[in-house]
């Protein structure tokens, strides 16, 4: 009977433990704009991206910036049931606000409506949730602003003039689609001297990219541009245009971050690449995050003033982060994502 | 080792490690202000029952000296079809939920088949089956489909509360006592051990050896759709890449319970205790506010320490005793 005890007692624990002060339910706390201090939760997709490591610098700073406690967690293993943990960890710990970027769109949804019955003040940054289970998205980057930056800049780099070509990730993901449509109705509008003469997808793949790009070299002399509209494309472009030894002659640009490009960039065979600024994207989300505890940033809201970063447009519930930032020789060295 | 000894040894083991869960529990207690609230106490519950159930069936299997490293990939597989069959075939919940419980028996049958009938060790066999059933849900989804929107009533398992627990946890409890009854109450569990012991000790003894093993291993599918669709009622989502890694979760829990992972020696109350060490302390360093990779280290040196807490005492006794084997042996006379 030893072991009848034994279990007994294992159970009895855990049922002890659970009597112990059922204290009001984390909901309490609430909003304190006078007095206590406030704690964002903030939520990366995964903890040890250099990504997130990036939007996390820019959340410390408008922490110090606010005099806030900021708390910061994320899966660091691929477990998608993960995020929803550390949310429900949040309630239980009672947090003010959670800030989310979004792994499993749905799955977290459950976690975050849970959060927002208990009141506690949601919003999503990065990657969306579903929009009842948060009270605003801020946006980092529109299609409409990705694909008009890319455009732009393609068309300052050849002064608005000669023939350039796309590789995309696939040819049906939905936002390479999304991108490619605004970068051609740019072009359309205002540069009618460019010509678009290739798509090519890479399948997400530099080394696929890399052949891509040295086949449409040489089957277009004329070419100036090469634009690369997915992250591994850039770098195995840049390496294709290096190994043909058109360095310079043929401009590469595309949507990637500067850490993977850097060594391309410094070479010169990279003329720019374009992404927003990360820690920009962290210390807007955590602005908005206290102003929606505070009330001062309610639904309905057109713009939003975030401290040092200054006013923001929001559209709907889209808090827009606004244009894409170009990262070329001259600003790369600063960023280390 | 004798029996005897060996069931010392697992006493011993599941005492130490009731002491380390009281520690934990009282350390993050004095540590955490919300630690030791009941909304904390059913988050633990809630965040454990998948692996918790895991790790139960896992431990008949280790006990008859086997071991199953397709559980978290079964889960995953099962997830998605019981996804399929109430969206696509459009089912009642109840109903998809019977057929993927069906389904689970049916992949632990596959473990079993090729196990018992081909003879091949489970460590290869399961193997094979952890990436066989990952692929088969990545490949049904193409890795990008989710199923999701299920109706409250199915949620209702997940999420809420029932009789003062949250609805999943009666699910694990009475999982835990059949499994409990079923290893140490019964005959027919009561030769797992044996099995682990000496299989052919237990053929001999008239034990339908491979009968037994077959049956482990189509009770750890059953358990790991039945965990399938608690984590799915959970999340509220079924994706192809559920319970990825549990597999690991659920030996741990097991192992750090005190189940020889040669099989014969262990105990189901060890695997509740190992989960709930693993699982406290888990939660606990949130509330600590340690960080969370903290988790995995401390996870594994305290298998080590427990491992070898319940050891080191023997090696002690041993120590102090003087050496036997010089008295016993006759001394041969220099040449």
């Amino acid at each position: 009977m030893k072991k009848w005890s034994l279990l007994l007692t294992a159970v009895a624990l855990f049922v002890a433990g659970c009597g112990k002060s059922p204290e009001s339910p984390a909901s309490g706390s609430g909003a304190g704009p006078a007095g206590k201090k406030i704690t964002v939760a903030l939520l990366p997709k995964s903890k040890g991206n250099a990504y997130f490591i990036s939007c996390k610098a820019g959340a410390e700073k408008a922490a110090r910036a606010l005099g806030i406690d900021l708390l910061f967690d994320g899966p660091t293993e691929s477990d998608p049931a993960k995020q929803n943990e550390i949310v429900e960890n949040w309630i239980t710990l009672g947090v003010d606000v959670i800030a989310a970027a979004c792994e499993n769109r749905e799955g977290i949804s459950t976690a975050l409506r849970k959060a927002q019955s208990r009141g506690i003040k949601v919003i999503t940054y990065d990657a969306d949730a579903l929009p009842d289970a948060r009270t605003f998205f801020v946006n980092q980057a529109t299609p409409e602003g990705i694909g008009h930056g890319l455009m732009d800049e393609a068309a300052r780099l050849l002064n608005a003039e000669g023939e350039f070509a796309i590789i995309l990730a696939t040819l049906t993901a939905a936002n390479q689609q999304e991108w490619r449509k605004h970068i051609e109705a740019r072009l359309a509008e205002k540069y009618p001297k460019m010509k678009l003469v290739a798509v090519r997808p890479c399948d997400d793949l530099k080394d696929k990219a890399q052949s891509e790009a040295t086949a449409l070299l040489s089957a277009h002399p004329n070419l100036k541009l090469l634009m690369n509209i997915c992250s591994p494309a850039v770098p195995g472009a840049a390496e294709a245009v290096k190994q043909a030894g058109k360095a310079g002659q043929v401009k590469v640009i595309g949507l990637g971050l500067p850490s993977e490009n850097r060594r391309y960039v410094k070479e010169g065979v990279t003329d720019s690449v374009i992404l927003w600024k990360t820690e920009d994207l962290g210390y807007l989300t955590v602005e908005a995050a206290v102003a929606l505890v505070k009330g001062t940033l309610k639904p309905g809201d057109k713009t939003f003033k975030a401290g040092a970063l200054g006013e923001f447009e929001i559209k709907g519930d889209n808090i827009l982060l606004g244009k894409p930032f170009v990262f070329n020789k001259d600003n790369i060295d600063q960023f280390n994502f | 080792m004798s029996a005897p000894s060996g069931k010392a040894f697992v006493l011993r083991h599941e005492t130490v490690l009731l002491f380390v869960v009281v520690a934990e529990w009282c350390c993050f207690n004095a540590l955490g202000p919300r630690f030791g609230t009941l909304d904390n106490s059913f988050d633990i519950l809630r965040h454990t029952v998948e692996i918790g159930l895991l790790a139960l069936a896992m431990t008949p299997v280790i006990l008859t000296g086997g071991i199953d490293l397709s559980v978290g990939s079964l889960l995953g597989l099962c997830a998605i079809l019981f996804g399929k069959l109430w969206r696509d075939a459009g089912l009642p919940p109840e109903v998809a939920a019977g057929c993927t419980l069906i389904f689970g028996a049916l992949a632990g049958g596959l473990n079993a088949a090729l196990i018992t009938a081909l003879r091949l060790p489970p460590l290869i066999v399961t193997l094979g089956t952890y990436s066989l059933f990952r692929g088969l849900a990545e490949a049904i989804t193409r890795g990008a489909d989710t199923f999701t929107n299920f109706p409250p009533s199915f949620l209702f398992l997940g999420q809420e509360r029932w009789l003062g627990l949250p609805t999943q946890a009666w699910l694990f409890l009475v999982v835990a006592a059949g499994i409990w009854v079923l290893v140490h109450r019964m005959t027919y569990g009561r030769t797992y051990r044996a099995i682990g012991f000496a299989p052919e000790g237990a053929r001999f003894a008239g034990v339908p050896v491979q009968g037994r093993i077959a049956g482990v291993y189509v009770l750890a599918g059953l358990v790991a759709a039945l965990a399938a669709i608690i984590y799915t009622a959970r999340l509220g989502q079924a994706k192809a890449d559920a319970g990825t890694g549990y597999e690991l979760f659920a030996i741990t829990a097991v192992v750090l319970g005190g189940t020889s992972i040669f099989g014969g020696i262990g105990s189901v109350h060890g695997t509740l205790l190992g989960v709930a060490a693993i699982a406290i302390l888990n939660n606990g360093l949130v509330h600590a506010r340690q960080p969370r990779e903290v988790a995995g280290m401390l996870t594994g040196a305290l298998l080590l320490l427990a491992l070898s807490s319940s050891v080191l005492p023997k090696l002690f006794a041993a120590w102090r005793r003087p050496p036997p084997a010089p008295v016993r042996s006759t001394p041969s006379p220099p040449t």
